[in-house]
């Protein structure tokens, strides 16, 4: 199965390349990856493909591994009902495009020719949804989305 | 704030987590730290190879719950660390490693002993921190303490290079957080609860199925109260035995592949398997698509990539096993007090039919057999064991005897490289234990083969007087392997029998350990008694019926149900 995972973590060479890691050990095969970096942050997005199954388990170990901020993870939808639009593209007359047939649509992710657009399951002009069947373009459910502050901690009175 | 080098940091850092005791071996670019040891407080205990330093730290932590710590050099000193922190990282065991490193201005130039210790420990622990000044010390070894402690805890290492060491820095350790603290975390619902409660008042063949989490989050006393308030009886995993008393009317033993029988069939027939701290692992399933395909599941587990790994579960509840335990038991009393779901008694027939399995087919082994059978071995040292004698095994077949046959009372007694499945490991995790409790008894059962991998640290327990007991089980052969071959394999043995063995009790006292050595099943108890009596370290060579085969076993990608409960009896006796 297809799918999109974001995520964003420390800008730690070491969270980095455990992660990576981690995509080889869990048989993830990555189709496309972009990383962006600030001070404290780096956020990856990767196109990957792995048995279906293992998708749950891989984004829980991803996202309990030290570093990690928060992670989210989209499912490829061809039905039509995406939410979400992930494209490829030197132009970026395209991206304008469904910015614009898709008026309450958000950029989520913008990196080295690679693009995730949230545009909702439901919104669009007359013919945006039709685009999203173009060849050019991913379509992608959101699954769900976790962070490790999600979690309630207590401290140990042992 | 007074001005110290990045060694005495690193150590008063380590005072500052409670550290009592380091397992290690000095080396070239740790020197700045152990002339900082020489001047300072913290005990340093020299073993004979850093993979027994890592094993060590292990057993410390496994019987104290507190992280233990191990030390190794640059290059092969942190190598030789990998398999224990890969065995700890399996096993969930909070250790924290404290490797050497080149000068920082040299790393990446191929200096003398440098190698990749980061890289190369990155799929062996829960995480690495590179330290890159002495004034990150104390905030690194905090967090590297934290780490290894908090949710599922596991194996955090700190690499740390010479120019680190012998940099000076201030520190103002008040501004500090105080000693790490582990976070139990949770991520349930209450509805959650009362649906698991609910699915349990409803259940009529229930069986809690119990892993390494219960002992990790020290929540045998809410397992058992769980049991006795429901009546629903209790297997372990080899990782979870200790967390629930192996005399108790509930306790079912060990399942999977080398369970008893009438474990196995309770998991197979169960209508319900409460997961608590436990992994699903292969070791336990058998051919997972049959295990316990009748049952509903619960799922109790800290870390939220277990639920659904290996099997589907009906309802999981992402928590701290101590903290979800209480949940569920406060709900569970309280419909209980209202009259609802099964009581102990409203579950006889369960065990009624638990109880007849075990009589079908116990765990049996020839009890009039002429020479010493380990299991007889095993049982004898239970017997004759303290109450709270710890227990630290390699890996092999006088493990899984051990696991069926010594009757366990209490958790955070029993050291075995459960998930990596590590020889070698039995001796120095005892050894880390014994250090942790000098009072207590403290007992190494090992194989012959595995033993041989660890003999050079007979030197640490003989020269610091840390009064271990070595039981060898000794059939002069790598005896899982060659059962393997033997069943599996066509009796293709292949490199199993071990040839050459040593003289174990003179070996021993080569080292100024005394040793004994038992061949006849009629002079074992009276040796036995005698060698637990001591206060010092001493080695019992015992040399049991090389033939002898562990059952039952669930053969390779069957199912539990196909176990097999004894060897296959021949055609004509039949």
């Amino acid at each position: 199965m297809e799918w999109l995972v974001a995520l964003e973590a420390d800008n730690n060479p070491i969270v980095l390349g455990r992660l990576l890691n981690a995509f080889r050990r869990k048989g993830v095969e990555i189709r496309t990856l972009t990383l962006g970096t600030r001070t404290s942050e780096l956020s990856l997005m990767a196109l990957v493909e792995s048995a279906e199954e293992n998708v749950e388990h891989i984004l829980q170990f991803i996202r309990v591994m030290v570093g990690v901020r928060e992670v989210a993870c989209y499912r490829h939808e061809p039905s039509g009902k995406a939410s979400y639009i992930f494209l490829e593209t030197d132009d970026h007359s395209k991206v304008a495009k469904i910015l614009v047939d898709f008026p309450l649509s958000k950029l989520v992710f913008a990196s080295q020719g690679r693009y995730l657009v949230e545009v909702g399951e439901k919104s669009g002009k007359a013919g945006g949804r039709a685009l999203i069947s173009d060849a050019n373009f991913l379509p992608f459910a959101r699954v769900r989305t976790d962070s490790a502050s999600a979690q309630v901690a207590t401290r140990s009175e042992a | 704030m007074s001005l110290q080098n990045g060694s005495e940091i690193l150590i008063e850092s380590l005072l500052r987590q409670n550290t009592k005791v380091l397992f290690g071996v000095p080396g070239g670019v740790l020197l700045p730290f152990y002339d900082a040891l020489y001047k300072g407080d913290l005990r340093h205990l020299l073993v004979r190879h850093e993979q027994a330093a890592a094993f060590a730290a292990d057993g410390y932590a496994r019987v104290t719950g507190q992280p233990g710590v191990c030390v190794g050099t640059s290059g092969p000193g942190a190598t030789n660390l990998i398999t224990g922190l890969a065995s700890a990282f399996m096993d969930s065991i909070p250790v924290v490693a404290l490797t050497g490193q080149v000068a920082a201005e040299v790393i990446g130039k191929d200096a003398f002993q440098e190698g990749d210790t980061i890289g190369i420990s990155m799929p062996a622990t829960k995480f690495s921190f590179a330290a890159r000044s002495a004034a990150e010390i104390p905030g690194v070894i905090r967090q590297a303490f934290q780490i290894a402690v908090s949710g599922r805890p596991g194996p955090v290492l700190v690499d740390l290079p010479k120019s680190v060491l012998i940099e000076r820095a201030q520190v103002d350790y008040d501004a500090e957080p105080p000693c790490s603290q582990p976070e139990r975390r949770r991520e349930w619902r209450d509805s959650d609860v009362e649906r698991a409660a609910e699915m349990i008042l409803n259940s009529h063949r229930a069986v809690l199925y119990v892993g390494g989490g219960v002992i990790a989050s020290d929540a045998a006393a809410e397992l058992r109260e769980l049991a006795e308030l429901t009546g629903i009886p209790v297997t372990t995993t080899l990782m979870g035995l200790g967390a629930f008393p192996s005399r108790h009317l509930l306790s079912l033993g060990m399942l999977g592949m080398h369970g008893s029988y009438a474990t196995n069939q309770s998991t197979c027939h169960a209508d319900l398997l409460v997961a608590i701290g436990a992994r699903f692992d292969d070791r336990v399933t058998g051919r997972v698509k049959d295990f316990a395909s009748g049952a509903k599941k619960i799922q109790i587990d800290v870390d939220p990539s277990e639920v659904n790994k290996n099997v589907r579960v009906d309802l999981p509840l992402v928590g701290d096993a101590r903290e979800t335990l209480r949940a569920l038991i406060r709900v569970l009393r309280d419909q209980i007090g209202r009259g609802r779901g099964a009581s102990p008694e409203g579950r006889r027939e369960w065990l009624d039919q638990i109880e007849a399995w075990r009589a079908e087919h116990p765990l049996a082994y020839d009890r009039e057999a002429a020479c010493v059978k380990p299991q007889y071995l095993i049982e004898a040292i239970s017997e004759q064991a303290d109450e709270d004698a710890i227990i630290s095994v390699d890996v092999g077949q006088h493990q899984m005897w051990t696991a069926q046959f010594y009757r366990f009372s209490q958790p955070r007694s029993w050291l075995s490289s459960s998930g990596l499945g590590s020889m070698g490991y039995g001796f120095p995790a005892a050894m880390g234990a014994q250090v942790a409790f000098p009072e207590r008894q403290v007992i190494a059962i090992v194989g012959d083969g595995g033993f041989q991998m660890t003999l050079p640290d007979l030197a640490t327990v003989s020269e610091n007087g840390i009064p271990v007991k070595i039981v060898v089980v000794n059939n002069g052969s790598l005896g899982m392997v060659r059962q393997w071959q033997h069943m599996f394999f066509d009796n293709h043995y292949c490199d199993v029998r071990l040839g050459r063995v040593p003289d174990f009790q003179r070996l021993a006292e080569a080292y100024g350990i005394q040793g004994a050595k038992v061949e006849r099943r009629e002079d074992l108890k009276d040796t036995l008694a005698n060698f637990l009596a001591s206060r010092e370290p001493r080695l019992l060579d015992v040399r049991v019926d090389p033939e002898e085969n562990v059952f039952p076993i669930v053969p390779p990608g069957a199912s539990l149900a196909e176990m097999l409960v004894g060897p296959p009896v021949p055609a004509g006796e039949k």
